[in-house]
């Protein structure tokens, strides 16, 4: 646009400038005498001639203003004169802009964070190719109406031949191998695949080849793919993995192959573990025909262009033709189909709306609070700008000053609040709970960044521009006469309402954060019925090839209780099948009509334990007695039952002697040896179930629990435990050893993450709130300041001053409570879920809440209506 | 707010065209030029005397005219003006524009 001579010659008079100036100046005071000159030969006295030709020649600041713009590049450069001067305006107002620049940055700093977790967790796509097409497909069964189980072989093929909407339908099983041969033996985490698993997903492997057909067979023997991941951590990315053999539950397997890095933390739930190998899905000879076997889970891509719902449609209609078909195996079956994201994210997503609410309140009363503290600011320099105007600055370059201090303001507050995000996303990283799903993949969203950044520069502008547009357009004279009246009552009213929408927001999350507080509290005092202090778990899974038979199960377990009771560290040693407080448990069907009474089959807790469990767990027996080591195979069938059970199938009887079968169709009889109290030995906020107890020795596991007391230090007695379990076999690995308090906190640890991160929020709130108020009173009252003059003149004691400013606060702070009060109602709906034993709508709660309001009302108007009682009336009269 | 018409208000961006047309005479001052353009207009045209400066850094920055310092006719040190061939060239480009326009709106006055 601009020809490069002129460039030049711009740039030569950025260098020049001085002495342009003075060149400009000289001229002009020439021109002026020249004319003054002509004017007295036109016969005016000397003073006229002079003053003639000055008004002759017009504002020669102006002009020298004007022509000054001509030189360099005086858009840029006023442009830097008016950041320069932002920067002193800011500095010049050290608690302004402190408290404006913490705002922002907290605003945009928690919005961005928060905003960068839910994307990264909910709404950007898993990183498989079409993974918007990949869904599984489950088994509800009336007989198991809680659980999404997997499929049976023959529902599987029914519905890979009669469904449309499917590409692929692959099934997967998840195990756990120990992998020996190398160090200390390892478990690790393995899913079972059919051939077509990696198609779904797309993806080839980097090294080798994938599994075929003939895999199954075992016609190339067991073969395995490996995980990038174990191919780096445990065989140093060796190139030449391909054909050799490594170790898994004592099988040789070759490698065939090892999958992409891309590949590497695929879990197929989202949560636990990650695979780490991949074998073929070999499929049970008893299976084949089992339609009840609902042990296969599926993995499968939908046609380009099928809607899930479509997909949905399809299953049913199986569904119903199967149960149709199979009236006594598919009684009342149902497909549901759900996409692998929604898999992945599960329960998760209504606690991350929560936060992302929660921060949105946030950022809105950052931003009401940005605009408050500039919407004062620029009110208090109303009379300052109309100066300027006054001295020739047009209404343009006034506002776009003000503008670009906003900017400024918003520019700094931005750079800190992205530290702030990029902090946060890292801590969250480092305190989200274990086994938080994509936790890897979270980082930093710079488009959320600026949209938080847009959003409250939006804020911060609008707010600032109001008073800068009023004041240049107001008449000059009036406004720098003018004394320090009540401000307009637009603007306050406007002020008013900021106020009243923060301190609304406030409470709702001081609310929802005090629920989670005592919901928290309250999950916490929960007595699990055991005694859990100086208690060490650990967990062993037995090989099934190693233990292939359930004798074999036995004999290990008897000879690691041995072991274990060598020990004269452990004071009390405790097997069972099941670890304790990590909510899973085994369930087990019950029907009590076999004994005779007329009521539904039911789901029972069960766990086998070892002999001395109840006493070690401090589990109270009631009734009978306890399991010992005769309890074992070839000695009758025991069990002992909790007092739930005893209550609701033997009311008024002692259970202890009765015979009890499980079903109808089972011949196994048991014998009721005892009655033990009821225990959360599950999930410490669910109630206590019937739960039944068999002896380990009669029901063994590959799933071994140990929990052992000692007043040693854990890792001595992770020493202990492990040369103990080494004793017995050398080949097993010992799995998760922690403390049981350590236990305890990890069963709590997302109620308590979830807690830690509203309450955060409702703190940043509040103080948010605290300067939001503190803002408005204080300028109020300085506007005031001749009012308040004439009234302590009138005879007005300072406690009614005092009064009065504390009324203003108090009267805000209680309409945006009535407001943040109903909307709280709206918010708990959300929340009553994620709550234990604490009613949403709980009053004292709410009466809590807003009395701490008040309070904060009351502390932030205190300073200001102390300022108020100490105006001198005198000073307060004459003061411009 | 009612504003009366006053005789020195210029048709906006004739200034810079009457300043080049009026250096085509030889090497002028500021107010030489002033006073040149007041005179041949019999005092129709008055230029706001100041606003003449920062016409004249425009032009001297578009390249249209040169400036050097020398003496007045009384002795005194004052800046000359002086046309450039850009500046000649620009001004035949301004002038045909001009009358264009001015052709335009008697165009318009005659038929109305």
């Amino acid at each position: 646009m601009a020809k490069p001579g002129q460039f030049w010659r711009r740039l030569l008079s950025v260098i020049n400038r001085n002495r342009l100036e003075r060149e400009l100046q000289e001229e002009m005071r020439l021109h002026a005498q020249m004319k003054a000159e002509k004017n007295m030969a036109a016969g005016l006295g000397y003073e006229a001639a002079h003053l003639a030709a000055r008004k002759q020649l017009g504002n020669m600041m102006l002009l020298q203003e004007r022509s000054r713009e001509q030189w360099g590049f005086s858009f840029l450069e006023s442009v830097l004169q008016d950041l320069r001067y932002g920067v002193r305006g800011l500095r010049n107002s050290p608690g302004f802009a402190t408290v404006a620049l913490l705002t922002l940055a907290l605003g945009i700093g928690a919005t961005t964070a928060i905003f960068s977790i839910v994307y990264a967790v909910l709404l950007r796509p898993l990183p498989y190719r079409d993974s918007q097409r990949i869904a599984t497909i489950y088994t509800v069964s009336s007989m198991f109406p809680e659980f999404s189980l997997g499929q049976s072989i023959p529902n599987l093929r029914d519905i890979q031949a009669r469904s449309h909407s499917f590409e692929t339908i692959a099934s997967y099983q998840l195990r756990d191998y120990s992998l020996t041969g190398r160090r200390n033996p390892e478990q690790i985490s393995a899913a079972a695949i059919s051939p077509n698993f990696l198609d779904v997903f797309s993806v080839r492997p980097i090294l080798g080849r994938s599994f075929v057909p003939e895999d199954e067979h075992l016609k190339s023997g067991n073969v395995v793919l490996l995980s990038y991941g174990l191919w780096h951590e445990q065989f140093g990315s060796d190139p030449q993995i391909v054909g050799k053999e490594v170790t898994l539950d004592e099988k040789p397997y070759t490698v065939i192959g090892v999958l992409p890095e891309s590949f590497t933390n695929f879990s197929v739930t989202g949560w636990g573990d990650k695979v780490q190998v991949w074998v073929p899905l070999m499929i049970r000879p008893e299976d084949q025909q089992n339609r009840t076997g609902w042990m296969y889970f599926t993995v499968a891509k939908l046609r380009a262009g099928i809607s899930l719902g479509r997909a949905q449609a399809e299953l049913d209609g199986i569904a119903a033709a199967l149960a149709h078909e199979y009236p006594k195996d598919a009684a009342q079956i149902k497909f549901p189909v759900e996409s692998i994201q929604q898999v992945v994210v599960g329960s998760d997503k209504r606690e991350l709306l929560i936060l992302l609410a929660a921060v949105g309140f946030l950022l809105l009363i950052a931003c009401a609070n940005v605009s408050n503290l500039v919407l004062s600011r620029g009110l208090k320099r109303q009379r300052e700008i109309a100066l300027r105007a006054a001295l020739g600055a047009s209404r343009g370059r006034i506002v776009r000053q003000l503008l670009l201090e906003s900017f400024l303001l918003a520019v700094t507050g931005g750079a800190a609040g992205v530290a702030l995000a990029a902090a946060g996303i890292r801590g969250f990283q480092t305190f989200a709970p274990d086994g938080f799903p994509r936790l890897e993949e979270v980082r930093f969203e710079p488009q959320i960044a600026v949209f938080a950044f847009a959003f409250s520069l939006l804020a911060a502008v609008l707010c600032g521009l109001a008073p800068a547009l009023a004041a240049s357009r107001s008449d000059l004279n009036l406004t720098i006469r003018e004394n320090s009246v009540s401000a307009p009552a637009g603007r306050s009213l406007l002020r008013g309402f900021l106020v009243v929408t923060e301190v609304a927001l406030a409470l709702v999350l001081l609310t929802g954060s005090a629920l989670m507080v005592q919901s928290l509290m309250r999950t916490l005092r929960v007595d699990p019925g055991l005694r859990t202090d100086h208690l060490v778990t650990a967990r062993i899974t037995l090989s099934k090839t190693s233990y292939p038979s359930e004798d074999a199960q036995v004999l290990f377990t008897q000879r690691l209780l041995e072991a274990l009771r060598a020990e004269r560290q452990f004071t009390g040693i405790a097997l069972s099948n099941n670890s304790v407080l990590a909510h899973r448990s085994s369930l087990m069907t019950f029907d009590p009509s076999t004994l005779g009474l007329n009521e539904q089959k039911v789901n029972l807790e069960s766990r086998s334990t070892s002999s001395g469990f109840f006493s070690t767990m401090g589990i109270p027996l009631l009734r009978g007695r306890e399991f010992n080591d005769r309890d074992a195979k070839g000695s009758p069938q025991v069990v002992v039952i909790n007092d739930s059970m005893a209550k609701r199938f033997f009311t008024g009887q002692d259970p202890v002697g009765r015979m009890i079968r499980l079903s109808r169709e089972s011949k196994e009889q048991y014998q009721i040896v005892g009655v033990v109290a009821d225990t959360r030995d599950v999930h410490l906020t669910s109630k206590p179930r019937p739960e039944i107890y068999f002896p380990i020795l009669q029901a063994s596991d590959n799933e071994i629990m140990i929990m052992v007391r000692s007043s040693l230090q854990l890792a001595a007695v992770t020493g202990l435990l492990e040369k103990s379990l080494w004793s017995v076999d050398k080949d097993e690995p010992l799995r998760n050893v922690s403390s049981m308090a350590e236990v305890i906190s990890r069963s709590v640890a997302e109620p308590r993450f979830r807690t830690w991160l509203l309450t955060a929020f409702a703190g940043a709130g509040l103080i948010l709130t605290l300067i939001g108020i503190y803002g408005v009173i204080s300028y109020s009252v300085a506007q005031q300041t001749r009012d308040i003059g004439i009234r302590i003149a009138l005879g007005a004691r300072p406690g009614n001053m005092l009064r009065l400013v504390l009324n203003h606060g108090l009267r805000l702070a209680l309409l945006g409570a009535a407001v943040g009060i109903a909307g709280s109602f709206l918010l708990m709906r959300v929340l009553a879920s994620q709550l234990y034993e604490v009613k949403p709508g709980d009053p004292l709660t709410l009466i809590g809440v807003t009395f701490a309001m008040l309070l904060v009302a009351v502390a932030a108007s205190y300073l200001p209506a102390l300022r108020a009682t100490r105006v001198d009336p005198l000073v307060a009269l004459r003061c411009e | 707010m009612v504003r009366t018409a006053s005789k020195n208000e210029l048709l906006p961006g004739t200034l810079d065209m009457l300043i080049l047309q009026t250096l085509t005479r030889g090497a002028m001052h500021g107010y030489g030029i002033a006073q040149q353009i007041q005179e041949t207009t019999d005092d129709v045209l008055q230029v706001e005397e100041g606003s003449l400066y920062p016409a004249l850094q425009r032009l001297l920055i578009k390249g249209w005219v040169k400036a050097e310092w020398g003496t007045s006719d009384n002795n005194r040190r004052a800046r000359y003006y002086t046309l450039t061939s850009a500046g000649r060239k620009q001004l035949g480009v301004e002038a045909e524009n001009f009358n264009r326009m001015i052709e335009a709106i008697a165009r318009v006055m005659q038929t109305a």
